[in-house]
């Protein structure tokens, strides 16, 4: 951990003070981090309580660790999650320390009182950017302020562009967290630019312009989306098309504009219109793909576009995007395989005859990919002429690695070691791990001595083996529409018997392999922990033992890789035709094993020879500014422009004096990745100005005492008059509703106690909502409530509550600023999740809709007259159900919380408070289980995993006879005979 | 809807168990009747509006005049009484304002043991009515848990319903991986590889399947 810079140390001089709360907004990539860390070190002081709320699980332990590493050991952060049972929770908030709550937790904890609100010290609130009146921090602070009026509370933010929404967003965050001061800190500001403009590193910058074929993909693409966004403005003349410009729609947020635009009407927007949107943002990810894919994924991406587009639906054939029969499109879709590979059908029906022509043929295709002497590879079909261009960045970076190099050399020819501290490792960061992983493979596999642009033939071919060999499966599944993929395709081709004997013995061969793979990387996950934290220099005698043994390791298993391929290739020489196909697949996936293998060793023990080490990694976060600090390298490659990352070099530079930097920042010249960059640091610029201009005109919030006084308001409400002489005590008991722990992921527990009902969290087997003892309401978002009728929970679900109580209710709630209605019912995607969190999703497209509406309100007629007993609540929002709530309580007795835990839950007491939502979803999709019988199986097994490794008789052991081979025949379904 | 002056209907008195909807005389020129599609309609002296099952009354209710006559669906409600075993109220939603309406109708329901159905349309009401006919002796099993249907559309709801899976990710697992086992054991790397998955989704793929479903701490 590097000291802090002399700008850290002035904000945290503002903002440490723990008897004030403040909103800092911090510049990205100028070390919130360390920031935060720093804080949370000054409290961790024996008998304080200090939580960090809103962290993602990445940000937990980074965090912890960095934390660790500045001596903040006993016990450190320590990170509250669904895995530590209330009883442990409880005594760990009584002992106080750090630490990190997840939000749902931390809400339900702080309602059952099992932490003490009024004793904790401090909160740290995380992306302060996110808060709204709907989410469940604001929630949390609502009930901390109410307890606790003493404590502090800091809240962070480092994405300025977020804090837009309403009219004065800044106003209504500080107003949600109860703050009252704001300290803003962008790049400009005067402390920040003094610090970093006094050492500067010596940046590179470099233009590669794409390749032809590249450009004309890239073009044909922005036609496709100006021709796109014309469609849209003409069918919708509602919309406001200000905003609607190519340059817009490069961002993501521009989906959620168009869909923010298009909510209220959406029912009314015809399929065409939400195709088009839905195309948008096809488009827009092409773009990206082009840049950072290489040739052959992106063409295997579009070919499974077109084969998902012409798919029909329930025997309805789906309306194809306007775009993909566009001319443009026929270039994108005509240029991106030729930059794959070409087709010739003529010429090789004449190779049989023609030898001396076939020759001819075989030069000039040598001269194309600048390969002499290369011979024509076993696997390749009939007819396909590999092109294989390679992106032009490639190149780039092999030159400026060579470069890189020799400067390494010149420096320690001139042997001043102690003058610049630093190592060697060249460092190229890119934007995702595809990319990472696609440039050490080509690094790991580069043909140096090649000429300029076919230097990574040898990976190019690789990925055409790869590409024919899933072409091939996509396209028997097309043909004769069998599950069978790994199945030998013996139909055909002679010898059957012994294509099997074939696949037996490759097979284990694999299998031998794939468990000394594991072995071999439970080994480099321990050497790696090893590594992690030490200091680099230390770390590094340590690591070379290691290596030694992970590469001999390696080496044996390369070679048994080696030897299963070379057996292959012999085979297939034997008989080229019968086993040709066998072969590929057979072989592609030994090789994709050992090819897989090998760039992860580059990518993981690279760093060990520190003279002439390339470390590949991906942007991240802020730890990407202790990755600086541990690695202290000297020349930094920038495959895709990142603002974030610069600044961090900045600072780095700027907390390490005297070392000599040297940064290359590569972009492509006039394309999109470039536009996004510069609007991008607009954007930042943008919304800083936006902000201090707000701060300069806000009118500060006061925070009155409210708990006290509305609930007696509240109190003095449920008096009524009807009763002779208001003869109810006053000190009679809060309104309360009893809410499933399940439910603190959506809004409305929120609301209700934002209306001054008490919320009890309990774990109920039974519905969601207690109101009464007569009153128990299930709670459907829209998505829920179809793909609940889908998989007939809901049927389940409404018979218990019938069972149980008198009222059973059903509420369907539609969401804020949607249309009240049913018909958008037939947009939405089956499996759609309610967060209320999030902007509505922007993929779901027609394309989707596989249910259409009437079905819906044909169900919903037939739970109807099978519950005659069963109410609705229609809700147009959140808040309208708390209403409603509020309406249905107002004169009826109380619920009792423990009578409505027992009921119905005569088994399994310990659910609700650990439960993996997702894997629970994707247990009850399958069948052979039921909402009945899920509970028993998650009992039975770990996780879905363990479910899948069974054997039939195990799984027929727990769901019986019938289910249980309909599970294990769904789930093992397509492999092939053997396994 | 209005009870519009009608010029003495022929009452036909409903002869009970049959296959039509019995209309009550009052609904005579409500669009809605336009609506009822594919099930024969007759009208008969009856206390509800819509008579949609031997034990099913249904009343409608237009938003829009609710707003004019605030008092008729009392009156009418007070009327029904306690016949039919599921007692319906029919609300069309065709104003903008429609959050206190229907905050106060689903009160009063609740109070006289009667059911809303909002409808937001016409077209919808008339699809609702004619649906209870037909349904009126069918057996739940549309509803209840799900029998049988084909392995395609089995693995493409199970894996969408993992957050962020999308049809055409399905179609790629499947391509690359061929059964559900084989999804479930494939490693990061692996997924990480596949052309349109991204670092949460993978994520999110993995703890569907590698997370304990349930802790037992």
């Amino acid at each position: 951990m590097s000291s802090l810079l002399p700008f850290h140390r002035a904000i945290l001089e503002r903002i440490h003070d723990p008897t004030t709360s403040d909103l800092l907004i911090l510049a990205r990539g100028l070390g919130l981090r360390r920031i935060i860390c720093t804080m949370m070190k000054v409290y961790d002081t024996p008998g304080s309580t200090v939580l960090l709320v809103n962290a993602t699980p990445e940000e937990e332990s980074e965090i912890g660790e960095e934390l660790g590493i500045m001596g903040c050991r006993k016990p450190g952060l320590r990170v509250v999650g669904h895995e530590i049972g209330s009883k442990e929770r409880q005594s760990m908030y009584l002992a106080g320390g750090l630490f990190s709550v997840t939000s749902r937790i931390l809400v339900v904890d702080m309602l059952q009182g099992d932490i003490p609100t009024d004793r904790i010290t401090g909160m740290l609130v995380l992306h302060a950017e996110r808060v709204t009146p709907l989410v469940l921090e604001a929630f949390i602070v609502r009930l901390y302020r109410e307890k606790n009026t003493i404590g502090f509370l800091k809240a962070f933010t480092d994405e300025p562009e977020h804090i837009t929404s309403g009219m004065s967003p800044l106003k209504n965050i500080m107003k949600e967290l109860h703050l009252r001061t704001v300290h803003i800190y962008p790049r400009f500001q005067e402390d920040i630019k003094k610090t970093l403009e006094r050492r500067r590193a010596d940046v590179i910058e470099l233009s590669q312009n794409m390749s032809e074929s590249m450009a004309d993909i890239h073009h044909a693409i922005i036609q496709c989306m100006t021709a796109t966004l014309g469609e849209l403005k003409r069918s919708n003349s509602t919309l406001d098309v200000d905003d609607f410009s190519v340059e817009n729609a490069y961002f993501r947020s521009f989906d959620v504009v168009v869909r923010r635009q298009l909510d209220s009407v959406w029912h009314k927007t015809g399929p065409k219109t939400k195709q088009l949107v839905t195309d948008l943002g096809i488009l827009r990810r092409l773009l990206l793909y082009l840049l950072t894919y290489d040739p052959f994924q992106f063409h295997a991406y579009l070919e499974t576009l077109i084969a998902t587009n012409t798919v029909t639906v329930m025997g309805v054939k789906q309306n194809r995007s306007p775009w993909m029969i566009s001319d443009a499109a026929h270039v994108i879709f005509e240029v991106a395989k030729r930059r794959c590979y070409v087709v010739s059908s003529t010429m090789r029906a004449a190779q049989v005859e023609e030898e001396d022509d076939d020759d001819e043929l075989w030069n000039t295709v040598d001269e194309i990919t600048g390969e002499v002497g290369e011979t024509r590879p076993k696997w390749l079909p009939q007819g396909v002429e590999p092109v294989l261009e390679e992106l032009p960045k490639w190149n780039l970076l092999a030159d400026i690695l060579e470069e890189a190099e020799a400067d390494i050399l010149q420096m320690e020819s001139l042997r001043k070691p102690s003058a610049s501290p630093g190592s060697n490792v060249v460092l190229v960061m890119a934007s995702s791990t595809r990319t990472c992983t696609l440039i050490s493979e080509f690094l790991s596999t580069r043909d140096a001595s090649a000429a300029k642009g076919s230097q990574a033939r040898p990976m190019m071919m690789h990925k055409l083996r790869l590409y024919l060999w899933w072409k091939r499966k996509l396209s028997e599944r097309k043909q004769d529409g069998l599950p069978g993929f790994a199945l030998p395709d013996s139909s055909g081709h002679g010898g059957p018997n012994q294509g099997y004997e074939r696949m037996y013995g490759g097979k284990e061969g694999i299998s031998a392999a794939l468990q000394r793979k594991d072995k071999e990387k439970a080994e480099r996950a321990a050497s790696r922990r090893r590594v992690r934290g030490g200091a680099p220099a230390a770390a590094e005698s340590s690591k070379r033992p290691t290596s030694v043994q992970a590469a001999t390791a390696l080496g044996t298993i390369r070679s048994e890789a080696n030897s299963i391929a070379d057996f292959w290739a012999a085979q297939s020489t034997d008989d080229l035709d019968a086993a040709l196909a066998l072969a590929l697949e057979d072989k592609t996936l030994v090789n994709f094993e050992s090819m897989e293998f090998e760039s992860e060793f580059d990518s993981n023990y690279g760093l060990l020879v520190p003279q002439q080490t390339v470390l590949v990694r991906p942007y991240s976060n802020d730890s990407d500014d202790r990755m600086l600090a541990e690695l202290q390298p000297r020349f930094i490659v920038m495959y895709e422009p990142n603002m974030d990352f610069i600044r961090r070099i900045e600072v780095y530079r700027s907390s390490n004096p005297g070392l000599s930097l040297r940064v290359y920042h590569m972009i492509y010249g006039n394309s999109c990745e470039e536009h996004k960059y510069l609007a991008g640091i607009r954007k930042e610029k943008d919304s800083f100005q936006r902000l201090i201009k707000e701060r300069a005109t806000m009118v500060l919030p006061i925070f009155e005492e409210r708990a006290a006084n509305s609930r007696g308001e509240a109190i003095i409400k449920t008096i009524s008059t009807r009763i002779a002489g208001g003869r109810r005590e006053v000190t009679t008991e809060p309104a309360q509703v009893i809410v499933d722990m399940r439910e603190f992921r959506s809004t409305l527990p929120s609301l209700l106690h934002a209306s001054s009902i008490l919320v009890i969290p309990a774990t109920l087997t039974v519905g969601d909502y207690i109101l009464t003892p007569d009153i128990c309401v299930e709670r459907k978002s829209l998505p829920d409530l179809i793909s609940s009728f889908n998989s007939g929970r809901l049927y389940t679900q409404c018979e218990l509550m019938s069972v149980h109580y008198k009222h059973p209710v059903l509420l369907i709630e539609f969401e804020e600023d949607k249309a009240f209605s049913l018909e958008i019912v037939s947009e939405i995607k089956s499996h759609a999740k309610p967060t209320g969190k999030y902007p509505p999703r922007k993929n779901g497209g027609p394309g989707e809709s596989e249910y259409s509406s009437p079905m819906l309100q044909s169900k919903i007629v037939l739970l109807m007259l099978s519950f005659p007993r069963l109410r609705i609540i229609w809700a147009s929002s959140p808040h309208a159900t708390a209403e409603m709530f509020a309406d249905l309580k107002a004169n009826m007795p109380e619920p009792d919380p423990r009578k409505a835990i027992a009921i119905g839950a005569e088994e399994d007491p310990d659910a609700g408070a650990g439960v993996n939502a997702a894997a629970e979803e994707l247990l009850r999709c399958l069948p052979g289980i039921t909402a009945k019988n899920v509970k028993f199986v998650t009992g039975k097994i770990k996780n879905v995993q363990e479910l899948c490794e069974m054997s039939l008789v195990e799984v027929q052991g727990i769901l019986g006879i019938e289910p249980g081979k309909a599970c294990w025949e769904f789930m093992h379904r397509g492999e092939g005979k053997n396994s | 809807m209005p009870p519009q002056p009608a010029q003495a209907p022929p009452v036909v008195i409903p002869t009970g168990g049959g296959s039509a909807i019995v209309v009550s005389p009052l609904q005579r020129g409500n669009p809605v009747l336009e609506a009822i599609r594919n099930v024969p309609k007759e009208f008969g002296d009856i206390v509800c509006d819509y008579q949609v099952g031997r034990t099913t009354g249904v009343l409608f209710l237009s938003l829009k005049y609710h707003r004019l006559h605030p008092e008729y669906i009392h009156t009418r409600i007070e009327k029904l009484g306690l016949s039919y075993s599921l007692r319906i109220l029919l609300v069309l939603s065709d104003v903008t304002e429609h959050r206190d309406p229907i905050r106060e109708l689903t009160k009063m329901c609740l109070i006289n043991h009667i059911t809303v159905l909002v409808a937001f349309s016409v077209d919808e009401a008339g699809h609702y009515l004619a649906t209870f006919k037909q349904f009126e002796h069918k057996p739940p099993d549309l509803i209840k848990e799900r029998v049988d249907k084909d392995y395609d559309s089995i693995l493409r709801s199970t894996l969408t319903s993992i957050s962020k899976v999308n049809k055409t990710d399905v179609e790629t697992l499947r391509t690359s991986f061929g059964s559900f086992a084989n999804i479930s054991r494939a490693t990061s790397d692996q997924l990480q590889n596949l052309p349109g998955f991204g670092q949460v989704k993978v994520k999110n793929i993995k703890n569907a399947f590698e997370k304990p479903i349930r802790n037992n701490a």
